[in-house]
């Protein structure tokens, strides 16, 4: 794998599981045992019932777009090549919504509710980011 | 949040408060079909209001709609006009007793009225992007505490990071219903002889970017009567102001405050 010049994910020990998932494709996320909330970003209590007892689960893959925006600058050098990129808050039918990049499909074919599915992009030993796609 | 990395956002390429506010107008797009349509008038409106302010920066910078849709996307849906200033500066304001305040050189602005609400939740996971957003309770309990409503109000000082926010807050306090705000801006209800004056210094889009100060000051001033061309009244064809309206917020809609002064 070549050099990887972007900025890597800045996980700490609540969403450590998260991107351990990630390196197997697989979008964990925890649920509350109490209310079955089902959170992100990942919290030691649930931000519904303030329950501790959590356990984690796999998503689907599956969502929609709630908001996107096309990026026409780059405010770090290692996205200057990707002009203009799509970020998007993805709405999984699991209820979290995650931050993430649309691939697949040009900027000006994204819209919000759009069905979309996950994507998987292997950076380092270490990451792989959860991208999404339109649903195929 | 606005200008350190945000814990993974970085990873995607997210950075900082343009985009975050983008991801609000967008939502806002969807939700009540907002656009650039609606946001060319604010941007507009209030460039003619900096174009009478010698301290502001966009001062002999006049702008059409025209300008505004040929500014080049920062990102979309937010083109250059639709993002405030960075400058270098400051601002401040006194605030003291009106006993005390009535021996002083010029006469005071008295605060009538404050109100504050913050829905807090991060941009991810925000559910009032598109509105309400705190400034509907925080205008209520503002209006509540003053005792008056919003036909008394004769002109807002609102806090404007981004074109978009200008709208959704106005829209949030009850001047116009979700969706209307691109007809009643028609027509230069903001500007320079319109029925509804809206940051009358150029706000942080045209004059600086001082945070909360910006709409604060200008408010103070204006009731001050310390405005020069720029002035509510005849010197404009508006109002003489008795009351205005100032706003704040903060994060990407995570907290605001409202904040209702008038004249002594």
């Amino acid at each position: 794998m070549g050099e990887y010049n972007k900025p890597l994910p800045n996980f700490n020990g609540d969403s450590k599981e998260f991107w351990a998932g990630c390196k197997k494709h697989e979008l964990r996320f925890q649920k509350c045992e109490i209310c079955s909330h089902v959170r992100w970003p990942a919290s030691i209590i649930c931000p519904i019932c303030y329950s501790s007892e959590t356990k984690w689960i796999a998503a689907r893959g599956n969502g929609k777009v709630y908001s996107f925006v096309v990026y026409h600058v780059a405010y770090h050098p290692g996205f200057e090549n990707d002009l203009p990129y799509v970020v998007a808050d993805v709405e999984l039918e699991e209820g979290p919504r995650l931050l993430t990049n649309i691939v697949g499909c040009r900027p000006d074919e994204v819209k919000c509710e759009m069905a979309v599915e996950v994507t998987w992009e292997d950076i380092t030993e270490e990451f792989s980011l959860p991208k999404f796609r339109p649903y195929q | 949040m606005l200008l350190e990395r945000n814990a993974d956002d970085a990873a995607f390429g997210h950075f900082g408060a343009v985009a975050g506010y983008a991801l609000a107008a967008r939502r806002a797009m969807h939700t009540f079909l907002t656009g650039p349509e609606t946001w060319k008038s604010i941007a507009v409106g209030q460039r003619k209001w900096a174009n009478l302010n010698p301290a502001a920066t966009m001062y002999d910078h006049p702008m059409t709609f025209e300008d505004y849709y040929n500014a080049r996307w920062i990102v979309e849906p937010f083109r250059l006009f639709d993002t405030c200033l960075m400058p270098d500066g400051g601002r401040a304001v006194i605030i003291t007793s009106t006993e005390r305040a009535r021996d002083l050189r010029h006469p005071p602005a008295l605060i009538m009225g404050v109100g504050q609400h913050n829905p807090s939740s991060d941009v991810h996971q925000a559910t009032h992007l598109a509105g309400p957003t705190g400034a509907k309770k925080a205008g209520e309990m503002a209006l509540r505490m003053a005792g008056i409503t919003l036909e008394d109000i004769d002109a807002c000082e609102i806090y404007d990071c981004f074109t978009y926010t200008v709208e959704i807050t106005l829209q949030d306090y009850g001047f116009f219903r979700p969706g209307e705000g691109e007809d009643w801006l028609k027509n230069g209800t903001i500007e320079p002889g319109g029925r509804m004056p809206v940051n009358t210094s150029g706000g942080q889009l045209s004059e600086a970017y001082y945070m909360g100060l910006t709409p604060l000051s200008e408010a103070a001033m204006q009731l001050m009567g310390r405005c020069g061309k720029r002035q509510l009244g005849p010197a404009t064809d508006t109002k003489s102001p008795e009351i205005i309206l100032c706003s704040d917020n903060g994060g990407i809609l995570q907290t605001h405050s409202c904040v209702l002064l008038r004249r002594s």
